[in-house]
């Protein structure tokens, strides 16, 4: 990142948010992915030693939102979309096309909806905030998410879990997991083998 | 949010305090209707594909707010007012290929460059309707011949082959309706 965080590769003419934390060691393919991004936390998105976020990816951060990507996770096109808190832990992969919502953005009841979106219809840009009431999701370490595959408010997954391409996440999963369809279900578990932390 | 709002064929009528953005909106609008898509006022369509074929209409209310969503039209959508559309989710109201093998070689051959202007065979389709007050979720899929009713709730990924009841919450893969035993 340049001193006016600019990313030298990108081909989107934007700068990486003040308040976002970029490891050195980190790659962010473009700026293009914090076109939706308004955090006003301390530190709204973190991005950590050895990570990676490509094209697809889109951190669609709240006001109050907070996004953690540890180390060495790779989020391949993931669209974040973060009210509370989502956090991805290290060894991550993270397909693409895949959702992370914490919020619905939105009230569930019709008639508050109605008065949030003749709100939102006001605002310039067109950002959606209501009643969201968000649920932070944790990603364990060393998760992989399958494409097109959507994380639901409040989940959380273990540790070395698996989720199948496709499958619509509404419950928390165990560590050492494969969940697969949607809603997604367990199908297996995996040998919870401890390996060396072998880093560079 | 940021880039300009684009170009729109003579066919399409928005009323006031609506935007549409993204460069992609009309790259597959081929409809001759006119009107052939109409949006009421203070909406908001960012990134949403309107890939309305020849003789495809579709109408959208006032208050609605799309992102990125898919809507492919042969027939017709019909769209309420204050409906809530998620990213990246698909609506469709076609089979867009016959189902019948023999038929489908031949829609195979009338697609292809080699055609020349080969007619293709009919196919199934069937307008959607979304009433008022609906919220469909990132990644769910709407297909032919469904209705919405007023204040459901599609929850993110879920795959609509079967009307849905006013005020019902549904997900999953076929579609269902949630209940004590579903999610939440």
């Amino acid at each position: 990142m340049t001193p006016d965080r600019k990313l030298p590769w990108d081909w989107y003419p934007g700068t990486i948010p003040e308040n976002v934390s970029i490891d050195e060691t980190a790659w962010v393919e473009t700026s293009f992915s914090f076109l939706f991004y308004r955090s006003l936390a301390a530190t709204g998105v973190r991005v950590g030693r050895g990570s990676s976020t490509y094209i697809g990816t889109m951190f669609d951060v709240g006001r109050e939102g907070k996004v953690t990507v540890g180390d060495y996770t790779l989020v391949n096109g993931a669209r974040i979309i973060c009210d509370a808190e989502i956090e991805i832990g290290d060894y991550g992969l993270i397909s693409w096309n895949v959702v992370l919502m914490d919020s619905y953005r939105l009230s569930s009841d019709a008639a508050t909806r109605r008065r949030e979106l003749e709100a939102v219809a006001r605002r310039s840009p067109r950002i959606l905030e209501g009643d969201s009431s968000p649920r932070p999701i944790h990603i364990g370490r060393n998760v992989w998410i399958g494409f097109d595959s959507c994380v639901l408010p409040g989940v959380t997954i273990g540790e070395g879990s698996i989720i199948g391409a496709r499958s619509v996440v509404f419950e928390d999963v165990p560590p050492f997991t494969v969940v697969a369809g949607n809603p997604a279900r367990v199908i297996k578990k995996l040998d919870p083998e401890v390996i060396k932390d072998d880093r560079p | 949010m940021s880039l300009d709002a684009i170009k729109r064929p003579p066919n399409v009528q928005i009323g006031s305090n609506t935007v549409i953005t993204g460069d992609h909106a009309f790259r597959r609008f081929r409809s001759r209707v006119d009107p052939a898509l109409t949006i009421g006022a203070d909406c908001t369509m960012d990134g949403v594909h309107f890939a309305i074929e020849g003789n495809g209409r579709v109408t959208i209310g006032d208050f609605c707010y799309f992102t990125n969503a898919v809507l492919l039209c042969e027939l017709e959508l019909q769209i309420g007012n204050y409906v809530v559309i998620g990213w990246n989710a698909t609506i469709a109201d076609s089979d867009f290929h016959p189902l019948a093998p023999a038929e489908r070689i031949i829609d195979a051959i009338a697609c292809s460059p080699l055609a020349s202007g080969r007619a293709r065979p009919p196919i199934a389709s069937k307008p959607v309707i979304i009433e008022d007050d609906v919220w469909i979720g990132p990644n769910a899929t709407i297909l032919k011949g469904v209705r919405i009713g007023s204040g459901a709730f599609i929850e993110a990924g879920a795959l609509v082959t079967r009307n849905v009841p006013a005020g019902a919450r549904v997900f999953g893969n076929p579609a269902q309706i949630s209940d004590a035993a579903g999610p939440r």
